[in-house]
């Protein structure tokens, strides 16, 4: 019926322009979680755990409630006493309690909550609050977790998503495999076998802005405001804890990296809100946050066969991923991972064991990417020892063994769009890979060349929640409002919708406006993570669109009375196609439109994603990602002999995005990636002591990367328009960081002629590593 | 106690405890919200102002070492009409993402080229590498601030 479906013409995409809200982020405008109040609201202080490990005995509040402004001290007892509230929380793994009931399981797990009438006031009440603990021992990392007669951080196991297997009678909360071939028979067939092990230690995220949460329970409606990057399961999860509908606020959040993927704070706020009767405001300090939710220790056993040529035939790796004390958000996120473990290569017989381990850490979060991060440096560092070792260039052995179109990956996918080849080449032209290295005339500094090359997933299907939908909506004045749930962390996320939406209905930027991340005024998104807003909800949002264009229409012929076909979109709204002009009234503003129709317009779009994809060759093959992002990284470093400092001095990546719909919006998130990683892959960890405490949980004690840490970048992306995509385009926004260590360890691995198997590279470990090959 | 200062151009007296904090009495007595709070112990750079002229992390900052201080916030940089050209500067050349640590970034550049209005790329990583950044790898940063260098002649 439609003669004109729009114009569909790119115009704003593939402009390279600044995010919408960036004069108001410059002018300090935008408002964050701190900056909100809500009339009538009280403060929370959270009592913590100072043991890793500990059974409660007892837990005396009364001193806290005396205190004049204190409003009440939520416990385990006004939990239990509560028939409304359901005790335990976790849309993917369902076993973190609103507050400890018989034990805690990492220090600063949350023991009680104090709300008074000002912060000051909490704080003084929470010293107050006397509890008695009985020090059980503590499993502080996975080979304690795992050995022989280890406590049990859980006693059971309560997986919500399908996927997770606990193994019973042990800490491990979860154990899959991934695989294809014959493993066997692959390293039967290798000329050489090689064997490594490789580890990172746990980092914290330190998005600047602090987790917050302001809950107010009104009228049997729960209204929470957070800075939580999943609105809607969060949403799903209060409704069942407290059994009445629940909103959720997202405004800007100043960055969260995974550190805010999932809930840890709002549901027990909203406890504390319930029993206290008047709306509760929390705000993490610092150190709070390093101890809520962290990136996971790591480490990966990797076997690989290969043939004399470099070709690899076979590889069995296993890998271990500290979930801390709660598996609410690290025990899926290590299993995402199985699919991208074997690296973006051609390996005809594989084998990889994840394994998510209960420990009496911090519960582990998702960090831009991670562990996908650690699996590439892992297979990486050992894809250049097998180079080094069979004299064959490093990138040609690569090469050799990266996908192509139509290779079909370790999941059973099609690979299509791929790309990995011209990323690699990409990356190493960037920083003069056959230039030759400055030679320090002392002799102290040295420098050398690493490559690495990745390929991410992105959440597929978003198995708790499925549906990602959006609404657009022509309203007042002629503005189309676009709603999503997408949360605008920082990412541009705003911005790539309106300049998809703009193009999708033909009109320019000032004709768009954003609604986010309210589940009370958007339709329903599963999460703002694992790179995937870009093409799920833009694909949601070209949907809505489409579906949106033949309401426009009828309503036109309507009021023009012209058939539907015979009318075209233009810029300003809809007009005869046949070049009759508003001289004879037949043309309309969108603002026309909707004030003579007298009401808006609206439809919604879906992306719906999973299901099985139609080969070129005929056949069907699962998708265990909607699209890959294939990249690699190319870095030059420094290394100074008498100090053990490293230095990323070039560090060039280069990304498979589809269509680039805002490039030098591409090329940061490509900098701030790497830029982030260098701390993890240089000096960034945190420390625990013998007795399970975590020593540097403050800034003072732990560094990040800085201006002066920053190399020279060299931002790439190859952007063929990948099919399915909204105009082409797929996700990105982790890939920077993922890519990164790596070439790092390669660079040190070629400046040295030591490869070492864990970050961070931190000045003594550089120093022994030197020494021990001097040797 | 009674503090006297100067914020945004705007002389004020008031009485607060001694405990406050620069960073406290701008975002919570004067709902400054543009002032960014983090670490809370001076290294992150986020609630950095100016205070007569200098760049402060207003967290480490007590209310009463700036008694008789001319303070300078984001919002006070911010012009009535339109940005300042070093906010326009960080627009304009992706210097910012999720905005938080950037009222900070601003006005320790603007600090900066007030002391040295012609400084080098070398001159501008030491000094601004004091303020942290998460999400930009701090390039768009370095680019926004040589930008604003050069049209540091347009304004002054």
């Amino acid at each position: 019926m439609c003669a004109a479906t729009g114009p569909n013409v790119t115009r704003l995409v593939g402009q390279s322009m600044p995010s919408l809200e960036a004069p108001d982020k410059a002018a300090g405008r935008i408002e964050y979680m701190a900056d909100l109040t809500v009339p009538g609201m009280a403060h929370a202080k959270v009592v913590r755990s100072p043991l890793p490990h500990a059974r409660i005995v007892s837990i005396d509040a009364s001193e806290a409630r005396a205190m004049p402004g204190v409003v009440c001290v939520l416990t385990r007892d006004e939990v239990h006493a509560d028939p409304d509230m359901e005790e335990v929380y976790g849309f993917v793994y369902r076993d973190a309690p609103l507050v400890a009931m018989d034990k805690v399981r990492h220090q600063g797990d949350i023991v009680a909550v104090v709300v008074a009438d000002d912060v000051d006031t909490a704080e003084a009440a929470a010293e107050l609050v006397d509890v008695e603990y009985e020090e059980l021992p503590a499993v502080m990392n996975v080979p304690q977790a795992l050995a022989e007669g280890a406590v049990q951080v859980h006693e059971e196991f309560f997986p919500i998503a399908p996927e997770l297997r606990p193994i019973e009678g042990t800490n491990v909360c979860h154990h899959a495999t991934i695989g294809c071939g014959d493993v066997d028979q692959g390293f039967a067939e290798a000329d050489f076998v090689y064997e490594d092990e490789f580890t990172a230690p746990p980092v914290q995220h330190c998005a600047l802005d602090l987790h917050a949460v302001i809950s107010q329970i009104e009228d049997g409606k729960i209204t929470v405001w957070t800075n939580c990057q999943s609105p809607f399961p969060l949403g799903r999860e209060l409704e069942r804890i407290f059994k009445m509908p629940a909103r959720v606020i997202i405004p800007y959040v100043g960055g969260g990296f995974g550190s805010k993927s999932r809930d840890r704070i709002e549901c027990v706020i909203t406890a504390a809100a319930k029993l206290a009767g008047r709306p509760v405001r929390y705000v993490l300090t610092q150190e709070e946050t390093f101890m809520t939710f962290i990136r996971p220790a790591y480490r990966n056993r990797m076997r690989t066969g290969v043939k004399k040529d470099g070709t690899i035939v076979a590889r069995h790796n296993e890998f271990w991923v500290d979930v801390g004390g709660y598996a609410i958000s690290g025990a899926r996120s290590a299993n995402n991972t199985l699919k991208v473990a074997t690296g973006p290569y051609r390996i005809p017989n594989a084998r990889v064991d994840c394994y998510a381990v209960y420990t009496n850490k911090p519960p582990s979060s998702p960090y831009r990417g991670l562990p996908t991060t650690q699996h590439t440096m892992s297979y990486e560092a050992q894809f250049d020892r097998i180079a080094r070792d069979l004299g064959i260039d490093r990138l040609e052995i690569r090469r050799r063994n990266l996908v192509r179109d139509g290779d079909i990956h370790v999941t059973g996918d099609y690979l299509r769009s791929a790309h990995s080849h011209e990323c690699l080449e990409q990356a190493a032209e960037a920083i003069g890979w056959d230039e030759p290295l400055p030679v320090d005339p002392e002799g102290k500094k040295l420098r050398g060349r690493g490559v690495s090359c990745t390929i991410k997933y992105t959440l597929t299907p978003a198995r708790e929640m499925s549906e990602n939908s959006a609404e657009v909506a022509l309203v007042e004045e002629g503005v189309f409002e676009v709603r999503i749930g997408t949360v605008n962390i920082g990412q541009g996320s705003d911005t790539v919708m309106a300049q998809i939406a703009g193009d999708a209905l033909g009109v320019g930027l000032d004709a768009i406006r954003i609604v986010h991340s309210d589940t009370y005024r958007v339709p329903v998104d599963s999460s703002t993570t694992a790179s995937r807003s870009t093409y799920h909800m833009g694909r949601a949002v070209v949907e809505a669109t489409d579906n949106l264009k033949p309401q426009m229409l009828e309503a036109a012929s309507q009021l023009l009375e012209r058939e539907a076909a015979s009318l075209v979109f233009t810029p300003d709204g809809i007009a005869q196609a046949d070049g009759a002009s508003e001289d004879d009234g037949a043309a309309v503003t969108y603002g026309e439109l909707v004030e003579r129709v007298g009401a808006p317009l609206a439809a919604t779009g879906d992306c719906v994603v999973g299901g099985m994809y139609a080969g070129p060759d005929g056949r069907s093959y699962p998708i265990a990602s909607t699209f890959w992002t294939f990249a690699s990284c190319a870095a030059e470093v420094e290394v100074d002999t008498e100090t053990g400092t490293v230095r990323v001095v070039k560090a060039a990546a280069s990304a498979t995005t589809g269509t680039a719909v805002n490039p030098h919006s591409i090329e940061t998130q490509l900098e701030g990636g790497i830029g982030q990683e260098i701390g993890p892959t240089l000096f960034e960890q945190l420390v625990w002591d013998d007795g399970g405490q975590l020593i540097n949980a403050a800034l003072l004690d732990y560094p990040l990367p800085t201006m002066e840490t920053m190399p020279d970048y060299a931002p790439r992306y190859v952007d063929h328009p990948f099919e399915g995509g909204p105009f082409g385009a797929k996700g990105m926004g982790e890939i920077g960081s993922v890519v990164l260590p790596g070439a790092v360890v390669n660079a040190v691995y070629d400046a040295t002629g030591v490869l070492f198997h864990e970050v961070p590279l931190l000045p003594h470990k550089v120093i022994e590593g030197l020494e021990a090959r001097a040797e | 106690m009674n503090v006297t200062l100067t914020v945004n151009g705007e002389t004020l007296s008031l009485d607060v405890p001694p405990s406050t904090t620069l960073l406290d009495l701008l975002r919570d007595r004067l709902g400054l919200h543009g002032t960014k709070e983090y670490c809370h112990s001076g290294v992150c750079g986020a609630c950095t102002v100016l205070a007569n002229g200098r760049a402060v992390s207003s967290c480490s900052m007590l209310a009463g070492q700036v008694d008789g201080a001319d303070v300078l916030t984001i919002e006070g940089l911010t012009p009535d009409e339109g940005l300042h050209p070093i906010q326009q500067a960080f627009v304009d050349n992706f210097g910012l993402q999720c905005g938080y640590c950037t009222p900070g970034m601003i006005l320790l550049a603007k600090a900066l080229l007030d002391e040295n209005p012609s400084p080098t790329r070398e001159e501008i990583i030491r000094y601004m590498g004091g303020n942290i950044c998460r999400c930009t790898g701090y390039a768009g940063i370095l680019r926004s601030v040589e930008a604003a260098v050069k049209e540091r002649r347009s304004w002054s």
